[in-house]
């Protein structure tokens, strides 16, 4: 780690692995939809008078705990290697509402995805092809200051690298810079609405055949 | 007031094909309905309709005395469906899936759990309360699927297929709970079949479709000319001589209609023993060779020919 500036590497990467945990626990979320489907319990929950935000809510949300549950696992092993938060509890509170949206976004992501295709097996491919590229070209693993141009350009264009750089500033600096938890708060609350917007699209798509 | 009135009900799928073309009925609130057909005849497009899980190309459907495509979350509260394949959670306990159905259709905990009771009582699943409901046999996972189904009391119930792949028994046994759900629940039931003797057995009305139209409705007395056929079947060892007895049994006066299948000729008859004596002499007198011939309950088959009536019924 000599020349990268990083004193402590698992504190360095925590960030990206709590967005990979997430990616893992939101592509599981929308697997239940096959499960269910397969079962016969999508079509008795569609026919129940429930409306069909809450089916999609009730779904997202079971993998958004799935995700802090994952996450609070990381952080508890991450502490037998020296890792704790230096922005204190506001940190954390700050941590807490980036890693919802992340996971919000994702399993809304996933659950519209997982109605458009055919079956688990496309339904799994697909997951990993987005997600792989999207985790390697961020900042999850190395510091982006020495990349080429063209590499620096994707991934600063990728939003999960704000994310993960938000949350190991919290985690790596005393100091809150808000006006950068700020960006990526909004950035992450337009693309939560867009994904959940299409994932209750996709549930409606589902009885108009 | 009727439970269910549809009216030129259309739907056409996407890819363009026609499931329900114009397609009228009534059903009477309090009574069981039989809808008999054979696959893909448009009984379960017809039932995600009346489910609300599918809108209908165009056509009316009242339900409760309700427009269907303007009060379908209403509508979602006073009926339940028992789909064509058993719709229980594997993973969750017998009381755990009744609580979480109960919790959908957002009964009162204090009332769900003594409707719970008195339906396990009912349906006879009290012993196999401590077992997995993985472990359940077929015919008692579809009695609790049947109960977690009536836990919100629904006031129609639908019944799409409900005793497809079941033995004898388990059949006769899934008659007696339906009759027993309307003597003691007094719920309207909506079955699709395409077993004759189902809804003969069960039916205060029948209505029989086939390609997306009612081919007739009316009670099981008024349809037994057409569920009770006398039918006599005959069967050969080549379809050339199938063929030509077939178009020789046509001018017979005693066959109503006949219909050929492979290598066996299928005949409406009025009276069953009378033809059998005459069509078996007039076999013998014409030294025709055949493989059997006997007197035959009719299937789905025959009751169709008998009421689109082809062959003799046709040219007369």
């Amino acid at each position: 780690m000599q020349n990268t500036g990083i004193s402590n590497y698992t504190a360095f990467i925590l960030p990206g692995l709590i967005v990979l945990v997430i990616f893992g626990a939101s592509s599981s979320g929308g697997i239940i939809n096959f499960i269910m489907k397969s079962s016969g319990s999508f079509y008795r929950i569609l026919i129940a008078p429930v409306s069909r935000s809450s089916i999609v809510l009730g779904q997202m949300l079971e993998a958004i705990l799935l995700s802090f549950v994952e996450v609070a696992i990381l952080f508890i092993v991450s502490i037998f290697f020296s890792v704790t938060v230096a922005s204190g509890i506001t940190g954390i509170m700050l941590m807490i509402l980036l890693i919802f949206l992340t996971a919000f976004f994702m399993s809304s992501l996933a659950y519209a995805i997982s109605l458009l295709l055919p079956n688990e097996v496309i339904y799994e491919t697909i997951m990993t092809a987005i997600v792989l590229p999207i985790f390697f070209l961020s900042s999850a693993l190395f510091p982006t200051e020495n990349l080429s141009p063209g590499l620096a350009i994707a991934v600063k264009l990728n939003p999960f690298t704000h994310m993960i750089d938000a949350l190991r500033s919290l985690i790596l600096r005393e100091k809150i810079i808000f006006g950068h938890i700020f960006f990526v708060t909004v950035l992450f609350l337009v693309m939560c609405s867009v994904s959940f917007a299409w994932a209750m699209w996709r549930l409606n798509q589902e009885t108009t055949n | 007031m009727p439970a269910i009135e549809i009216e030129n009900l259309v739907k056409e799928y996407k890819n363009g094909v026609k499931a329900l073309d114009e397609f009228s009925l009534q059903v009477n609130s309090g009574e069981i309905f039989s809808l008999l057909g054979p696959n893909g005849a448009g009984k379960s497009s017809l039932i995600n309709i009346l489910t609300t899980y599918y809108k209908p190309t165009s056509g009316k459907v009242t339900m409760l005395g309700r427009d269907l495509s303007k009060n379908s979350a209403w509508i979602r509260q006073q009926i339940a469906c028992v789909a064509q394949h058993i719709s229980i959670d594997l993973h969750l306990s017998l009381l755990e899936n009744m609580i979480f159905q109960s919790r959908l259709y957002k009964v009162d905990s204090k009332i769900a759990k003594e409707r719970i009771n008195s339906l396990i009582d009912s349906f006879e699943l009290s012993r196999y309360l401590k077992y997995p409901v993985a472990s359940y046999s077929g015919g008692v996972k579809r009695r609790l699927d049947i109960a977690m189904n009536m836990v919100s009391l629904p006031k129609i119930l639908f019944l799409d297929e409900p005793t497809v792949g079941m033995d004898a028994i388990s059949r006769r046994a899934m008659w007696k709970m339906l009759l027993k759900i309307r003597e003691e629940f007094n719920t309207t039931i909506f079955l699709t079949t395409h077993y004759l003797a189902e809804a003969d057995q069960l039916s205060d009305q029948i209505c029989i479709m086939r390609d997306g139209k009612e081919l007739v409705q009316g009670t099981p007395g008024s349809l037994r000319q057409y569920t009770r056929q006398n039918i006599l079947r005959i069967t050969f060892s080549n379809a050339e001589q199938t063929k030509k007895i077939s178009d020789e049994l046509d001018k017979m006066e005693l066959i109503k209609f006949t219909d050929l299948r492979a290598n066996s000729i299928s005949a409406g008859v009025d009276d069953s023993r009378r033809a059998f004596t005459a069509v078996n002499k007039w076999l013998l007198d014409h030294h025709v060779e055949f493989d059997a011939i006997e007197i035959v309950e009719p299937d789905l088959e025959d009751v169709f020919i008998g009421l689109i009536g082809s062959g003799k019924t046709e040219e007369e």
